[in-house]
């Protein structure tokens, strides 16, 4: 690293070294708009490819200097097309501004570059900062959800702070699929630290041709994020935005109360051919019970304050951004609780004519508490499903509760929250500082030095505690007391660097060629440290004493563990951009990545892709007046995957394998290796091929963008099994294939002629994924554990896609003892009542033989629509989104032990000939396995949300002006209000838990809360 | 502009050519690769320690506890569980329905292979260690032994099987079954090295109690001996163990399987756990703990899961000299009894489920259980696989083939008496009899039951009314996943 920084510094500096000067004359005139001839007070006048500007005053006037007679002056003013002007020799130049709604000047950050919209030959969605605002969002992957086509944004939990599973066109991979983000130019590994309020665009780089250019790491998908700054020449402006909101469960469950839980328990006992406990025999004395949904959900409070400074002179501009974010959880308050204070500084300045200087940085400080979640075993909420309500959440006393009837996993989930202490505080220091200089009128030379330095620390204490009537004996189960305290602490230091060097080189040959060059190199070292220790038995058993020191044990009772990785890329980049005519768009790139991660065999990586584009709209033939652009695109290109772990080509002998000797039971060490290397390890690669179409009509009223791709992954890292008579691991190969596409709509309308203005969108995609190989030999893999069932119920394999559920096909209750024996043998103990399963090979034996896919998780369509309305200041918008065609494995009840609670869809249960066809009789010992892996638990999983809805009221600005009041706002917003679904559970959208294989299956998944806000915006 | 071009690309030149190694060559920081290892004492060590973590080996990924097999698949004992889908793949075992393609099963391979895998690796890493060389030599016993034990649990489970006499390279994965007399000649002459490069017992220092020992490797080949029919082998083999003076009945029973009785004088070969807490569930490499605790407790107030139920058949056989054999009460827990310090069995307090008999020799008490942590997988009975007892019962056998009914009786006297139960006079048939009667007596609920059915050609017999078929389940199907990985490489056993 420090050879490569040298040398690249001392390029730079060579580089800065160019640079010219010219003359100069000065230019006034006045702005209006048009309709309406009103002076267009704060337009902003600027030298085309200088940092020369100044802004129109209250009349629309302005004055600006600029350096030769070729200059051209551009007139840029919000919700208006902008005009550039030669100005030649004149000296006065007025100026009538058109309003305009298209998005084709937009410019929009690429890798390595920006480009106009109208430009781009490859696929690539935005996000806007309006998107974002005033809506009460933690994190940034949220700002995606819905918002564009090909982005599936997934939450995989609803409590504070959790991730998102954004996957981009797919899931490429069963390896690690996240996109890659990069803020600013800075690779960021995990967003979280992000205030959404300091983003000014997202843009996601779909096709292989736009992410390409990042190359090893690229495959997933490029989020690229531009943090907010100021423009030059731009008042003084102080924002501040506030909100306060509550948020509740959107709905509970319908489960047995406790008369309804002492009928049912009375009939499994009678139909296992046991006596019913005595204490339920007369069940209408024990009325409703406890609700424990009640007991655990809660109403949290969420709240964001959030400053903004910003401006801009002729040759510096700077924003600075406060916020703090605040929210509780719905199940267990504080106890999942995200605070956050961000501060950002986003600045630049010209030192010289031909050199800026500038930074974005950005400070964040968390705190996350957190509860467990999303396991089938001991989230509270899982429990809180399963526990019977017969049990009190507390005894006469006060003190907690335990059941009598409950076994291992299933406790008091009140007490359970209570004795929870998981706190993770993260300081985050993410910034880059840049120098740009031109080099000439065509060349400009930019060099990054960026960083990303995590320090986190997470603490943990497990208090004490017993639930025992008779503490003495301490009589209550294992899940219900723990009798030494424990904490564990550990310290994480993350450290990312990044040295980049881009040269661009821009001209335009006789006004029609217009030709952009960029290339560079990176080079990026990631080092991750943490260490950390644990000891218990501390003489208080309260969390704020909750430090290792703090305890009465001799230090051997301590523990402690370290760990250390190291990473490094060196690449070198290259893209070529050709316009002819605004008509004919070619573009080319290439990445060579070089990376620790590889092994020897393969270091190296290179990516190519090209794109093309022709904007029907410019050529001659074209007569279609009301489509006022119209481009064909089409695109390829290749891109890795570097996700692969640091080490992973080698094998390393792992210690701790360890067995115990000698009269005192020491723990002694024993080392091997535990899978064999593989010095070929690479990258995965995707190729990918796009077309698309984009069309603009009726001068932007309406835009339509649409594409088709096709990605293919080769190379996928799979552990292919090897015969277990290697006695290790199988090394992780390069063999797996997969299949993605996709199509993917967005149209929109917009009219804001008058003062009632309405715009109205929508998109949508389609995909359909499957795995194509597992290499030679590859086994399907098996995941999703489902302990209710002792299976799995997802299945990977060749032709089929990701993590399908697999498993038997109900067809509907035996109904007599008669038709048990009709049917294929099921078991010894199968008989009325209990689900038939089909006999799919007909063999007349229900086995393994007999199980099928019989759901998908991933949704076929996801889509996202938006509608709003404006007059004189009054908005109402609303934001839909959701997904058609995805599956649900219902995993909430654990079936496996005899005395959990039930969905009251168990009243329909099956008593006698022509009761029910679909819900079995309940019997304590399942002797025909009615709770095995079947389409009985795969729900259909689509759902239609009202993702946001917001009402805002915007003060006139003649009233504020004589307040010195730029924009004032008040709003409200809901935030899941409406769901719309024919799944039972607490919410429909089933995230990813831990890796690509446990899809969709509901295991008690913390729900996202229904939230509603009032929130007021103003701006000085 | 060219010069721009040249300034750019010098520095590339240099920076390709220069510190790309150094940047881009990123080894492990924390851990050792098989390259820096194996190269002191302390190295061998280790190896030889993480062959011996393989013993513990209970669920990986699924349970292949060696009471499944011995115990649930023979008279003794039922599945249990929560119900019939609890386990119930075992269920189909235990009932000989056998699937070919459980996940027991294959854990049970796996782990034998991993186990043999370990042992190779000492075998091959270690004699080239510059070291004290008696040491070496104990080390490189102990790894054959471990090795034999493997391919013992597998010959005796699933025949002949692959033959990973060294660490396999990918090329030889896809390697066929050898014969299981191929294998057991292998087991032999792993032993008899073994037994000739360990120490004995009392020669390790007290810190390796725990380990195999001359005795351990000497007790297996009888075993093995017994196995194959070779009655004067196996007849001298245990007079060594006999006469080396190493080992002794205890003279009370009841405190063979209780924490204090844990490597005591009559152990030979004892599988180490301990109470450490911090265990997890699945493959349990790392943990020192053993599942059989919870597993075989009752439910309920009991907090166990109940499996490996003591049938009434063999409840039964204690009661057949008109009296109640005194090991019945340090066998099994019976309504009535107090379990420990976990309160009264009732079949109330077990949550209803209605066993009315348990396992008593893995039982521990709530004291005894990991401090803190999920102390579920954290039992800390140890697995005694070979006793001094279960070697004067061989001796006997041994000696009644051998044609020595004098000696077949003075072995079996010996343990009788210890067990309190009056001397056998029989000769003939009668005595062999007694000598099968006493090995389910004092060895119940020890994993031997099954295999000594098989092995002395009674199971058709004796478990033929609960689906046993002879020349089919005597051996467990080969798992199917594993003839799928190797392209049908492996054969399945005849009638699977």
């Amino acid at each position: 690293m420090n050879i490569t920084t040298m040398r690249l510094g001392i390029l730079f500096f060579i580089l800065c070294s160019f640079f010219v000067a010219k003359a100069q004359h000065q230019v006034t005139g006045r702005i209006t708009t048009l309709p309406g001839n009103e002076p267009a007070i704060g337009a902003t006048v600027t030298v085309k490819g200088s940092n020369a500007g100044t802004i129109a005053d209250f009349e629309g006037k302005y004055t600006i200097t600029i350096p030769d007679d070729h200059s051209i002056l551009m007139f840029t003013y919000t919700g208006y097309a902008v005009v550039e002007i030669e100005a030649g020799i004149r000296k006065t130049i007025d100026v009538m501004m058109k309003e305009s709604i298209s998005y084709l000047n937009e410019v929009i950050v690429t890798g390595y570059g920006a480009q106009k919209r109208s430009d781009i030959s490859g696929s690539v969605s935005t996000v806007r900062s309006e998107d974002i605002a005033e809506k009460p969002i933690l994190r940034v992957e949220q700002a995606l959800q819905g918002r564009t086509a090909g982005v599936q944004v997934t939450q995989t939990s609803g409590s504070p702070g959790a991730g998102l599973t954004v996957r981009v066109r797919g899931v490429g991979t069963i390896n690690n699929s996240d996109p890659l983000y990069i803020v600013d130019g800075m690779p960021v590994e995990n967003p979280d630290y992000l205030n959404p309020n300091d983003i000014e665009t997202i843009n996601v780089l779909k096709d292989a041709a736009s992410s390409a250019i990042y190359g090893a790491r690229g495959a997933n998908g490029v989020v690229l994020i531009t943090t907010k700054g100021s423009a030059r020449n731009e008042e003084g402006k102080l924002s501040y935005d506030a909100y306060f909101g509550v948020q509740r469960a959107a709905r509970l469950l319908d489960l047995l109360n406790a008369r309804e839980y002492a009928v049912i328990q009375n009939e499994a006992y009678v139909a296992a051919g046991q006596t019913p406990l005595p204490e339920f025999a007369n069940p209408d004395a024990l009325g409703e019970g406890t609700d424990w949904q009640e007991a655990i959900f809660t109403n949290a409070p969420i709240s964001s304050h959030q400053l903004t400074l910003t401006g801009g002179k002729e040759h510096s501009s700077y924003a600075l951004t406060g916020n703090y974010f605040s929210q509780e959880g719905i199940v267990g308050g504080d106890k999942a609780k995200f605070d956050r204070i961000t501060v950002r500084l986003n600045g630049n300045q010209d030192l010289k004519p031909w050199l800026t200087v500038g930074n974005n940085i950005g400070f964040t400080w968390f705190k996350r508490d957190a509860l467990l979640e999303n396991t089938q075993y001991d989230s509270p909420i899982v429990r809180a499903l399963n526990i019977d309500p017969v049990t009190p959440i507390r005894k006469a006393d006060g003190t907690y509760a335990y059941s009598n009837y409950s076994d291992t996993d299933v406790a008091n989930p009140v007490n359970a929250i209570e004795q929870t202490n998981d706190e993770w505080r993260s300081n985050r220091i993410v910034g880059s500082v840049y120098a740009d200089a031109k080099l000439g009128k065509r060349f400009s030379f930019r060099s990054t030095f960026s960083m990303d330095q995590t320090f986190a620390l997470q603490r943990i204490f497990y208090p004490k505690y017993d639930l025992s009537n008779l503490p003495l004996i301490s009589e209550a189960p294992a899940a219900e007391k723990r009798l030494k305290n424990q904490v564990a602490v550990g310290n994480y230091n993350w450290r990312n660097l990044q040295l980049e060097n881009v040269l661009t080189y821009t001209n335009t040959f006789n006004e029609k060629h217009d030709i952009t060059l960029i290339g560079g190199t990176t080079a990026l070292n990631k080092r991750d440290d943490a260490s950390g220790g644990a000891n218990s038995n501390l003489p208080s058993n309260d969390f704020k004493d909750a430090y290792i020191g703090n305890t009465i044990d001799p230090i051997a009772s301590q523990s402690s563990w370290q760990t250390a990785n190291e990473s490094s890329l060196l690449s070198w980049f290259a893209k070529g951009n050709y316009v002819y005519d605004n008509t004919y768009l070619l573009s080319a790139t290439f990445r060579a990545d070089g990376s620790s991660r590889f092994g020897k065999n393969n270091r190296y990586g290179y990516f190519p892709s090209f794109s093309a584009g022709w904007v029907l709209s410019h050529a001659a033939f074209w007569s279609v007046d009301e489509i006022s652009f119209a481009k064909l695109r089409a695109s390829w290109g290749r891109n890795g995957n570097d996700r692969i772990g640091d080490y992973s080509f080698t094998t390393v002998v792992s210690s701790g394998q360890n067995y115990v000797f000698g009269p005192n039971e020491t723990i002694t060490n024993g080392s091997v290796a535990l899978s064999s290397a593989n010095p070929d390890l690479k990258w995965e690669t995707i190729t990918q091929t796009d077309i698309g179409l984009d069309l603009e009509l009726f001068d932007g009223r309406i835009n339509f963008t649409g594409d088709y791709y096709i990605k293919k992954t080769s190379d996928m890292l799979y552990a292919a099994p090897i015969p277990l008579v290697a006695g290790s691991a199988a090394p992780i190969q390069n063999v797996a294939t997969a299949e993605n596409r996709g199509v993917e709509l967005s149209l929109d309308y917009r009219n804001i002629e008058h003062t009632f203005h309405y715009s109205i969108g929508g998109n949508i995609s389609f995909i359909k994924s499957e795995v194509t190989g597992l290499g030679t030999g590859g086994e399907p893999v098996y995941s999703g554990t489902i302990q209710s069932a002792n299976g799995k119920a997802s299945k990977t394999d060749v032709g089929h896609p990701l993590a399908a559920f697999f498993g038997f096909v109900t067809d509907g209750i035996f109904q007599s003892q008669a038709e048990v024996e009709a049917a294929a043998f099921q078991n010894n103990g199968t008989s009325p009542g209990d689900i038939r399963f089909k006999d799919l090979n007909s063999d007349g034996v229900i086995d393994v033989n007999d199980q099928t896919y019989i759901g998908n998780p991933t949704p076929k369509i996801s889509f996202g629509a938006t509608g709003e309305v404006e007059w004189k200041g009054i908005v109402l918008s609303a934001f839909f989104q959701g997904t058609q065609g995805n599956d649900i494995f219902d995993n909430t009840v654990r079936y496996d032990f005899a005395y959990v609670n039930r969905p009251s869809s168990v009243l329909d249960r099956w008593t006698g000939p022509g009761t029910s066809n679909t819900e079995p009789h309940v019997s304590l010992n399942d002797p025909n396995q009615n709770a095995r892996i079947s389409d009985r638990f795969v729900k259909d999983g689509s759902y239609v949300r009202l993702k946001s809805l917001q009402l805002g009221y915007t003060l006139p600005s003649a009233w504020l002006r004589k307040v010195h009041i730029q924009k004032f706002k008040v709003y409200i917003t809901g935030q899941n209000l409406l769901t719309f679904t024919k799944y039972k559970g607490l919410d429909p959208e089933i995230g990813v838990i831990g890796n690509n294989l446990e899809l969709g299956i509901d295991r008690g998944f913390y729900p996202q809360p229904r939230t509603v806000i009032g929130g007021v915006s103003v701006t000085f | 502009m060219k010069k721009i071009i040249y300034i750019l690309l010098v520095p590339v030149v240099i920076l390709i050519s220069s510190c790309e190694k150094d940047f881009l060559d990123k080894a492990p920081i924390v851990g050792t690769t098989e390259g820096n290892f194996y190269r002191t004492g302390d190295d061998a060590m280790a190896a030889v320690n993480a062959a011996y973590a393989s013993l513990q080996f209970q669920l990986s990924p699924e349970g292949h506890f060696r009471w499944f097999w011995g115990d649930v698949m023979s008279d003794d004992t039922n599945k249990g569980g929560s119900g019939d889908n609890d386990a119930n793949a075992l269920l189909k075992l235990e009932t000989f329905q056998g699937p070919t393609n459980t996940g027991l099963l294959e854990s049970e391979w796996g782990a034998d292979y991993e186990g043999i895998y370990r042992a190779n690796v000492v075998l091959e890493k270690v004699p080239p260690i510059q070291m004290d060389e008696k040491l070496k030599t104990r080390i490189l016993g102990e790894a054959r032994f471990i090795r034999a034990w493997n391919f013992y649990q597998l010959v005796t489970m699933f025949g002949g099987v692959p033959k990973a006499d060294h660490v396999l390279a990918p090329s030889e994965y896809n390697m066929a079954r050898s014969s299981a007399d191929e294998i057991w000649d292998l087991i032999e002459s792993d032993l008899i090295t073994a037994a000739n490069d360990m120490w004995k017992r009392s020669e390790y220092p007290s810190a390796d109690l725990g380990r195999v020992t001359r005795g351990s490797a000497q007790a297996l080949l009888v075993k093995a001996y017994l196995w194959r029919e070779k009655w004067a082998e196996a007849k001298s083999m245990a007079e060594e163990v006999i006469n080396s003076g190493e080992y002794q009945l205890v003279p009370d029973y009841a405190d063979i399987f209780p924490l204090y009785g844990e490597n005591n004088e009559e152990s030979i070969f004892e599988i180490q756990y301990m109470n450490a807490s911090g265990g997890n569930w699945g493959k349990n490499n790392s943990n020192e703990g053993s599942f059989t605790n919870v597993f075989t407790r009752a439910r309920g107030l009991f907090a166990g899961y109940g499996f490996n139920i003591p049938t009434q058949d063999f409840i039964d056989e204690f009661f057949k000299e008109g009296f109640e054999d005194p090991r019945l009460k340090s066998t099994v827990f019976r309504v009535g009894d107090e379990m420990g310090d976990r309160g009264t069995f009732t079949i109330e307090a077990t949550g209803g489920v209605p066993y009315p008999y348990y396992s008593k020799k893995t039982f521990d008490n709530k004291s005894e259980t990991a401090p803190f942590g999920d102390p579920n997988p954290n039992g800390g009975t140890n697995d005694r696989v070979i006793r001094y007892a279960d070697v004067l019962l061989m001796h006997a056998e041994a000696s009644y083939h051998a044609g020595d009914e004098n000696g077949a009786r003075t072995s079996l006297n010996l343990v009788r008496v210890r067990a309190q139960v009056p001397e056998i006079t029989a000769s003939g048939d009668a005595l062999l009899q007694a000598i099968y009667r006493e090995r389910r007596l004092e060895l119940g609920l020890e994993a031997h039951r099954f295999f000594d059915l098989v092995r002395t050609h009674r199971a058709a017999q004796v478990l033929g009314p609960l689906g046993f078929a002879d020349g089919v389940h005597n051996l467990f199907p080969i798992p199917q996943s594993q003839i799928q990985a190797t392209n049908g490489a492996l054969s399945q056993n005849p009638g699977y």
